[in-house]
């Protein structure tokens, strides 16, 4: 398995790029109550680089806003969900891109961090386009058990790195 | 001890049909729901690196007349997501010479298992409780909470789904000497089996603007004991309202009622007040 992610890292070879995370709108699950919602609320306000949360609590729903120029891992939201006691069902993530190559398979590296493109349609991204994050702890256990089938496709899927995440085109 | 109590009586104690009534009445309502219960833990944990503070005060009503009003003041600590521990204080009237601190408590609940969905879940905990209690041994029942030393441990279920959350747990409690002074009379049971049956729905409000509305929870909740050793039970019901002010903020008026036992018990109906307070993140 290490031989294929490793040979499909090379082939893929993901090259850096300037795009910058300026939003994400996440979904917690596991949870309905104010006050639990509340508490994923303040963990989410206590990530450094987040600049405001915005709520819609009968949707459970969270809109961060990040600061300008900040370093924005993916996984800090995740555990962030997870130390208040829940999960995250949805995030989608909104790059501001600058000519950034897309298509199937094919990766950039951001601050250390690699995205592979899934299930996307190839084009020239520029500007602010949402992405949706597909990694396991980022979709429902049931959505995850029907993406599990990628990971013939897409070799790193399987893998559930930290600097690696895959991500839709929406 | 008690005159035997045949199945006929216990049924005239509290008509089953009523009570099966209101429960499909309660869980049949179209709302969503809460497990923040008042007399059972759910099986979810309090968030992880935040602190609790909670003030259980407990009047019951002797049965010779007089009021037992228990004290019990509680830290929280929410250690990650998996972990919970509380310290516990016991004070109250039931002996002679007015308030006195009695004892206390260590609990912990570790969760072990996490379904999550949208606005639902299914959770699954295990916990244990350590008590110390200098006060006499007056009653058949074991309760580790105020009254006996000694331990429980047990689990706990709890589904939440979008219009109704249960919880439910199954323990084994024992009962040790409270202190060489007051010694576990040898010819009463020292364990037990406690089960709980919990249900809670949000009242109000019906939809969410903000984290200052006050919500309003109604819990209905089962609580009974079988001594192993000799097989004596009680089933008691207790209903409660709840407020949450400021989704940090927890009010809770319940009202625990005996449906029937054969345990010999010195005082267990009564009114139950709790106050609690979650500081969110204390700990980095």
């Amino acid at each position: 398995m290490k031989k294929l992610i490793i040979s499909s890292v090379i082939l893929f070879a993901s090259f850096i790029t300037n795009a910058q995370i300026t939003k994400a709108e996440l979904t917690a699950t596991g949870l309905t109550c104010s006050m639990c919602s509340k508490a994923t609320y303040k963990q989410l306000t206590s990530i450094p680089e987040v600049e405001k949360v915005e709520t819609d609590l009968n949707k459970t729903a969270f809109l961060l806003h990040f600061k300008k120029g900040s370093t924005v891992n993916v996984g800090d939201l995740k555990q962030k969900v997870e130390d208040a006691g829940f999960s995250v069902g949805e995030l989608v993530v909104v790059f501001d891109f600058n000519n950034q190559k897309a298509e199937n398979n094919s990766s950039f590296t951001q601050d250390n961090i690699t995205y592979t493109f899934i299930d996307s349609k190839p084009g020239v991204l520029t500007g602010e386009v949402k992405v949706k994050v597909l990694d396991k702890g980022f979709v429902t256990e049931k959505e995850y058990k029907k993406l599990q089938k990628l990971a013939k496709q897409y070799p790193s899927y399987a893998a559930e790195s930290n600097n690696q995440y895959h991500i839709k085109l929406l | 001890m008690p005159q035997k109590v045949t199945t006929n009586t216990i049924l005239n104690c509290f008509d089953m049909k009523k009570l099966f009534f209101v429960i499909i009445v309660f869980v049949s309502l179209k709302v969503k729901a809460q497990e923040l219960f008042v007399f059972t833990e759910p099986a979810s944990n309090m968030p992880g690196k935040s602190l609790g503070i909670r003030d259980m005060n407990a009047f019951m009503f002797e049965k010779d007349g007089q009021l037992n009003y228990h004290n019990m003041p509680e830290l929280m600590w929410g250690i990650n997501k998996k972990w919970m521990v509380h310290v516990q204080g016991f004070i109250s009237n039931r002996q002679e010479g007015g308030l006195k601190a009695e004892g206390g408590s260590f609990y912990a609940k570790y969760r072990f298992l996490s379904k999550d969905d949208i606005q639902s879940h299914f959770r699954m905990a295990a916990y244990g409780r350590f008590s110390f209690n200098n006060a006499d041994i007056h009653q058949q029942e074991i309760e580790t909470m105020g009254h006996n030393t000694g331990f429980e441990t047990g689990i706990i279920a709890t589904q939440l789904l979008h219009k109704i959350a249960i919880s439910s747990s199954l323990s084994y409690e024992r009962a040790l000497d409270n202190t060489s002074k007051h010694k576990f009379p040898e010819s009463e049971s020292n364990s037990a089996v406690n089960y709980t049956l919990s249900a809670g729905k949000l009242m109000l409000p019906k939809t969410y603007t903000s984290y200052k509305q006050t919500n309003m929870n109604l819990m209905l909740e089962l609580l009974g004991q079988r001594l192993n050793g000799n097989g004596r039970s009680y089933l008691d019901i207790a209903p409660s309202v709840q407020f949450i002010i400021n989704s940090q903020a927890r009010v809770d008026i319940g009202y625990r009622q005996e449906l029937y036992s054969t345990i010999k018990r010195t005082a267990p109906n009564g009114i139950v007040l709790k106050l609690e307070y979650t500081f969110f993140n204390v700990f980095k």
